[in-house]
């Protein structure tokens, strides 16, 4: 049930919004949404907005429009900053990626927390991969974490972010864990690590899974693990860090949220739209020749998630802060 | 090789696809023109409506529109002095004096037959030597990359213009605001002073516009009085044509498709540099340098045909490895992508009738773009002369807002090109060149970066920049362009001796 007041709310702010016509009895939705995206048009969360966003008006239904609205700046904060001050009649959604966004409430004080978001589903999960070259010297995690305890010189891992990025922090902990030594450059994109990687100016990188796994097929990578709690449907031969004797889990993942506070039906609305859109056959099987690592979650668990990658990246900063 | 090429023709001149690459085209020449408006923009917004379609009809589109954006730029850039896209830049130097020479129209030409030259080489290229080349990108890692920002910050010296002082002043201010950001070693933020649009540093489209839209809309103010030009003086009619001249400008085409293909194949180097490395290596071996940069059409060619070839060549490490060459390049893959398919060797063995229908609808729009370009857009883009300075300013100003307000939708990237904008109009009273700005724009963060990198990965052995062949070329290359002047000057003491 609705209070009432939380209706009179949603009432005068579609009203307010909506100056020609719109009246209380107007359908959800009566106007389009924006779904706001914190990176550039054409990247990896771009993509997945676009195509969802397609899905998602199909199971709307009554012509439902959504429209993707670029934000990027300052590593998504420019765009998770407007979503969370977006108001929350349920016309603005948007994309965050954890852990990048927990890392950010951690190591800083951003304009919003995770208490400032109503998660209504995960769509993807990319779990992070250390990865050789195929002609690499080390065949297994542990040759690796063995050169890297014994060797004379800590062994140079590449990622894609900026210094302290998940992959960053990842490492950290895997030295943390296994005593390796690990000299980390951070290459600040994907595209400039694989480079480097390919042409053997580093030995090792780190990457998402779904990144990093055609060049695996054609031996020019070789992936000594996977960085998740079990192995992966996109590649299930690949070990996981755990079987290996490493508890270390770090991946990237994209969801759906709104601004906290939208109206429970509208909310329980958006839900129902994603999750009938990642159901679909056609969008099933569009990622799937992507190799995209679907991984939807429901609202209830997409929220539980969310709460535990922050507990565990709170520890880890009091642990061994980044910056 | 060639059985591919002759399965994907068909695919690749279906109807769809033919239309498909005709719309791209004329999309990206009007994308292209407006300053702020980039092709990489204007292909993202695309990719959802290419859902529907084919792969190859919805490639056909990307690669129309890439080729035909590549040329919008110089419209502009040309006849106002603004350049459409980043690339652009070089091309004002020689564009706008000509068209103040009342020969607008020939610059025009040698722009478009430039920009085709080097776009169909660029994307003979592609299609004739892709999985060798890729073997070339593969050679660079942060060290090689320093150097080429080297190489490219030494060609600064040609653009310094008349007054070194002068020149050397914009470049060292242009570093500075290369400067500003968030540094990616550390993640320390510089200079950011807690604006969160400052963390990833000055966005360069919507720095180049406001450096070169805003000062041309302040000039017309200031001759809001003027009448526009009168018909009888617009002269598109042309009084000669780059056919009759082609022997002047062979070399020049040649040389900067080459140097657009290498840079074109390096990822992350491509785009607005190549055509000021072109212009640079052009002006240096004309016999007659000093003519560069009043309007001399050698200087179009060359800006023109580098940025032309940079174009396909880009698309190499993308198709064969999955890393772009460009901005482009990278959403033309996110398109990809979203067509189910793989960048890297496996797509040339899964999908080869689209690989190989993507190069050729490359290269077709490659050539279509001289008709296209040349005979429509020209005359259409052309009559915008004719408006009285009072009505041409603020509809350049609103089409300008318009663009760079779209870059991230951003209200304080607006306030950027204001302020920017009033820098480059000081500059300009001041007779201080800007390009020399752009340059240290473009390739401060790039040296820098790279080079910490380097010494990162190499954990603090200074070695690591003179460790490999491509490096010691690099080298040997930066060092010749800085030490051209003092042979010329002795070349110039001897023969008058």
């Amino acid at each position: 049930m609705i209070d009432r007041r939380q209706m009179l709310q949603g009432v005068a702010g579609t009203a307010a919004l909506l100056p020609f016509g719109a009246t209380a009895q107007t359908a959800y939705p009566a106007k389009p949404i924006q779904m706001l995206v914190a990176f550039g048009a054409g990247g990896g969360t771009d993509i997945a907005a676009r195509s969802i966003a397609r899905f998602m008006e199909k199971h709307l239904g009554g012509g439902a429009q959504i429209g993707v609205v670029n934000k990027p700046g300052a590593g998504g904060e420019v765009g998770w900053t407007a979503l969370a001050q977006s108001p929350n009649d349920g016309y603005t959604i948007g994309f965050i990626n954890a852990p990048a966004i927990l890392a950010m409430t951690v190591e800083k004080q951003p304009r919003f927390s995770l208490d400032s978001y109503e998660p209504l589903g995960n769509l993807v999960l990319d779990a992070a991969i250390l990865a050789v070259t195929g002609d690499s010297p080390y065949k297994t995690l542990k040759d690796f974490i063995e050169a890297a305890k014994t060797g004379s010189a800590p062994i140079t891992v590449g990622t894609t972010g900026a210094a302290g990025n998940s992959e960053h922090i990842a490492l950290m902990s895997l030295s943390r864990l296994t005593g390796a030594k690990i000299n980390h450059a951070p290459f600040g994109g994907t595209a400039p690590m694989r480079q480097a990687l390919l042409g053997k100016h580093i030995p090792a990188g780190t990457i998402g899974l779904s990144e990093g796994i055609a060049e695996m097929k054609e031996g020019s990578l070789r992936i000594l693990g996977v960085m998740a709690t079990g192995r992966q449907k996109i590649a299930p031969d690949i070990p996981t860090f755990r079987e290996q004797g490493v508890d270390l889990v770090s991946g990237s993942s994209r969801g759906i949220v709104a601004p906290k506070g939208i109206p429970a039906d509208i909310a329980a609305k958006l839900r129902a739209a994603v999750k009938a859109a990642v159901s679909d056959p056609e969008y099933v099987s569009a990622t799937e020749k992507a190799s995209i690592p679907l991984h939807y979650l429901d609202g209830p668990d997409y929220a539980a998630f969310l709460k535990k990658a922050h507990a565990d990246m709170q520890a880890i900063w009091t642990a061994t802060p980044w910056k | 090789m060639f059985e591919p090429l002759i399965h994907a023709i068909p695919v690749a001149f279906s109807l769809q696809s033919i239309v498909a690459m005709l719309v791209g085209l004329v999309a990206g020449l009007v994308v292209g023109a407006l300053p702020g408006l980039t092709v990489s923009m204007g292909i993202a917004v695309l990719i959802p409506l290419t859902f529907g379609m084919s792969p190859t009809a919805a490639l056909g589109l990307m690669a129309g529109m890439y080729n035909g954006g590549s040329y919008g730029g110089a419209i502009t850039a040309i006849l106002l002095r603004i350049p459409g896209t980043p690339a652009s830049v070089a091309t004002t130097l020689d564009g706008y004096p000509m068209t103040q020479r009342g020969e607008a129209a020939y610059a025009l030409q040698v722009a478009v037959v430039s920009g085709t030259i080097g776009s169909v080489l660029s994307a003979l290229a592609l299609i004739l030597f892709a999985p060798p080349l890729t073997k070339v990108s593969l050679l660079f890692g942060p060290a090689e990359y320093f150097w080429v920002a080297m190489f490219g910050m030494a060609t600064v010296s040609v653009l310094l213009g008349d007054d070194m002082v002068k020149g050397i002043f914009a470049a060292a201010f242009g570093l500075l605001l290369g400067a500003v950001g968030q540094d990616t070693l550390t993640g320390t933020e510089r200079m950011t002073f807690d604006v969160l649009e400052l963390v990833d540093g000055l966005n360069i489209i919507v720095l180049l516009t406001g450096l070169f839209a805003i000062p041309p809309v302040l000039n017309m103010a200031e001759e809001a009085a003027r009448q526009g030009m009168p018909a009888h003086l617009l002269a598109l009619k042309r009084s000669r044509s780059v056919f009759g001249e082609w022997r002047r400008y062979l070399t020049i085409w040649m040389r900067s498709s080459v140097i657009g293909i290498i840079i074109g194949i390096l990822p992350g180097a491509g785009g607005s540099m190549t055509s000021l490395v072109a212009y640079n290596d052009a002006k240096r071996r004309s016999d007659d340098p000093d003519s560069y940069g009043k309007g001399n059409p050698e200087g179009i060619a060359a800006s023109e045909c580098g940025n032309g070839a940079d174009n396909a060549a880009a698309m190499v490490p993308a198709l064969t490895l999955g890393i772009p060459g460009s901005g482009v390049a990278a959403i033309i893959l996110g398109g990809l992508l979203v067509h189910g398919m793989r960048p890297g060797p496996q797509l040339f063995r899964d999908n080869p009738d689209v690989v190989y229908g993507f190069m050729l609808q490359m290269l077709t729009t490659a050539a279509l773009l001289s008709v296209f370009g040349g005979l429509l857009a020209t005359r259409l883009f052309g009559q915008a002369l004719r408006l009285p300075p009072i009505l041409l300013a603020p509809l350049i100003l609103c089409i300008t807002v318009v663009g760079v307000y779209s870059v991230n939708n951003s209200l304080v990237d607006l306030w950027f090109m204001l302020g920017v904008g009033l820098v480059g109009y000081t500059f300009d009273k001041l007779d201080i060149p800007t390009a020399p700005l752009v340059l240290g724009l473009l390739l401060g963060p790039i040296a820098e970066s790279q080079f910490r990198l380097a010494l990162t990965v190499s954990m603090g052995n200074p070695g690591i920049l003179v460790s490999s062949v491509t490096s010691i070329l690099l080298i040997c290359g930066t060092l010749l362009v800085l030490a051209t002047p003092l042979l010329q000057k002795r070349k110039v003491t001897t023969t008058e001796r």
